[in-house]
């Protein structure tokens, strides 16, 4: 076996002339915004890169090289995903299995989230939502991404699992201490196990509470997995653990990044804001733009599954590459003015959901939510500023980005 | 102008029925219908599909124009 400090070696020497070498660490907080700077600048150097970070990986830039990476799962393997750890003890389930064993799982999965069943469960979510507004709209100010982004998809999240909204209060600070420490913040590791021994034992508890059903309940995805086969056999609890650990944590951080940086923007730009409240049905446009622009992805990593000359490099199986979303969101080859904000942008293929057999389970679902956010927002509090005497800070991109905290106040109705 | 969803490369993101509702719809899973077959393109919703097929991140739609 090769040390990693040979294996470095080995790979950095197959970089071809024309791939420019860089040292890129994106783990650490930067000022809002300056993930998308970089990723720009990266793509308009280069569609492709050498990163000596951790073991070295290589780094592609553009749409189209994003977009041939994530639909082909026969060279690029979801075994490891992040680029600086090819090796991971941990293994998500349905995320980290390739095809054909992940469709298995997919399924059991995907139509718990799909179209039908967001539709089902909207009055509740929109109910959700003007609750937490109301709750807020008197205050006159609240820290968005904590006091209201983080609790919202969380809610509604438990809503279409079939297990109590309120146990939000539990999850909401879960979540925020896993991915405290999921940055590589060593002093959070501790707060970081705990949180995923809560949220672990949580699901636990709802299974045993499940297992001597007399026949599966209704609206329960616990209950659905319990009873659920996979090539004949049951799925097992410690598969069905990680599942639904997996959804808790790619699911509500994720989408609480998201909505801090569409709030963000609708604080800064009071045209857009009235234009949606003028104009409703454009909402669901503007949150897909949202996705596009303020891509929380800063890159996607794969396994290489096979040896393949790939946009001039040359990759052996077992390297490490990284597709670079938010540079793939905002290629001008693929967009017109890909740096402005188009609240109606109508051709909008973007990559903020992933794409190919892992295009974000959870999408349909996440756009509900955040289309729910902005109605129910502006409906109460439709204008709002940012009030912060520092820049905005977002979390690193080595995890999903988001903003550290947002700052709003309003005029409260007296 | 014709409407082609290729079936194998299509990914379930739901971008083109939310374009062009009266073009398109969707299954139990969110995938798209009808699927596999040309769809005929009414005048009036030219722009919808063409909207559906540049929002595809997948690049599964063609279109034929006549």
């Amino acid at each position: 076996m090769t040390s990693p400090a040979e294996e470095r070696t080995e790979i950095s020497q197959r970089v071809p002339t024309g791939c420019p070498v860089i040292h890129l660490d994106a783990s650490a907080p930067l000022e809002a915004g300056a993930h998308w700077e970089k990723a720009n600048e990266l793509r308009e150097t280069s569609p492709a890169f050498f990163n000596s970070h951790a073991q070295g990986y290589w780094v592609f830039t553009r749409y189209d090289e994003v977009r041939e990476m994530y639909q082909h799962p026969e060279i690029f393997s979801s075994e490891s995903i992040t680029p600086w750890e090819p090796d991971p003890v941990y293994r998500f389930v349905p995320t980290q299995i390739d095809p054909p064993d992940h469709a298995k799982y997919r399924q059991l999965i995907s139509r718990w989230f799909a179209p039908s069943a967001v539709n089902r469960i909207t009055p509740e979510a929109q109910e959700i939502g003007r609750r937490l507004v109301a709750d807020l709209a008197p205050k006159g100010e609240c820290d968005f991404v904590a006091d209201f982004a983080m609790r919202l998809p969380t809610e509604i999240f438990l809503t279409i699992i079939g297990v109590p909204n309120s146990d939000a209060d539990l999850f909401v600070p879960w979540v925020e201490d896993f991915f405290a420490g999921f940055g590589g913040d060593l002093e959070q590791q501790a707060a970081m196990g705990a949180a995923l021994g809560g949220i672990r034992g949580y699901w636990e508890a709802a299974l045993e509470d499940r297992r001597h059903d007399p026949a599966p309940r209704e609206d329960d995805f616990v209950s659905l997995l319990l009873n659920s086969v996979v090539d004949d056999e049951p799925l097992g609890d410690a598969l069905i653990l990680d599942i639904l650990t997996v959804l808790v944590l790619a699911g509500l951080d994720t989408t609480r990044g998201q909505l801090g940086y569409l709030f963000r923007h609708l604080a800064e730009n009071p045209a857009d804001r009235q234009r949606l409240i003028a104009e409703p049905e454009l909402i669901p446009t503007a949150v897909e733009e949202s996705l596009r622009m303020y891509t929380i992805i800063f890159g996607d990593g794969r396994k290489v599954a096979q040896d393949t000359e790939f946009h001039g490099c040359p990759l052996s199986k077992g390297d490490m590459v990284y597709g670079l979303v938010s540079g793939a969101n905002r290629d001008p080859r693929v967009y017109e003015n890909p740096d402005e904000f188009v609240v109606d942008r109508k051709a909008n293929n973007h990559l903020g959901f992933a794409g190919g057999p892992h295009r974000c389970l959870g999408a349909h679902l996440a756009r509900r939510v955040m289309q729910v956010a902005v109605e129910e927002w502006l409906k109460v509090i439709p204008d709002f500023t940012i009030t912060s005497e520092t820049p905005l800070m977002e979390r690193g991109g080595g995890a999903m980005m988001t903003l550290l905290s947002l700052p709003l106040t309003w005029e409260a109705a007296s | 102008m014709k409407l082609t969803v290729d079936v194998s490369i299509c990914r379930g993101h739901g971008r083109c029925y939310s374009l062009a509702e009266g073009l398109l719809s969707y299954d139990e899973d969110g995938y798209v219908t009808p699927r596999g077959e040309a769809i005929d393109v009414p005048a009036d919703q030219v722009d919808d599909a063409r909207n559906a097929a540049d929002s595809c991140p997948e690049g599964a739609i063609d279109l034929l124009e006549d």
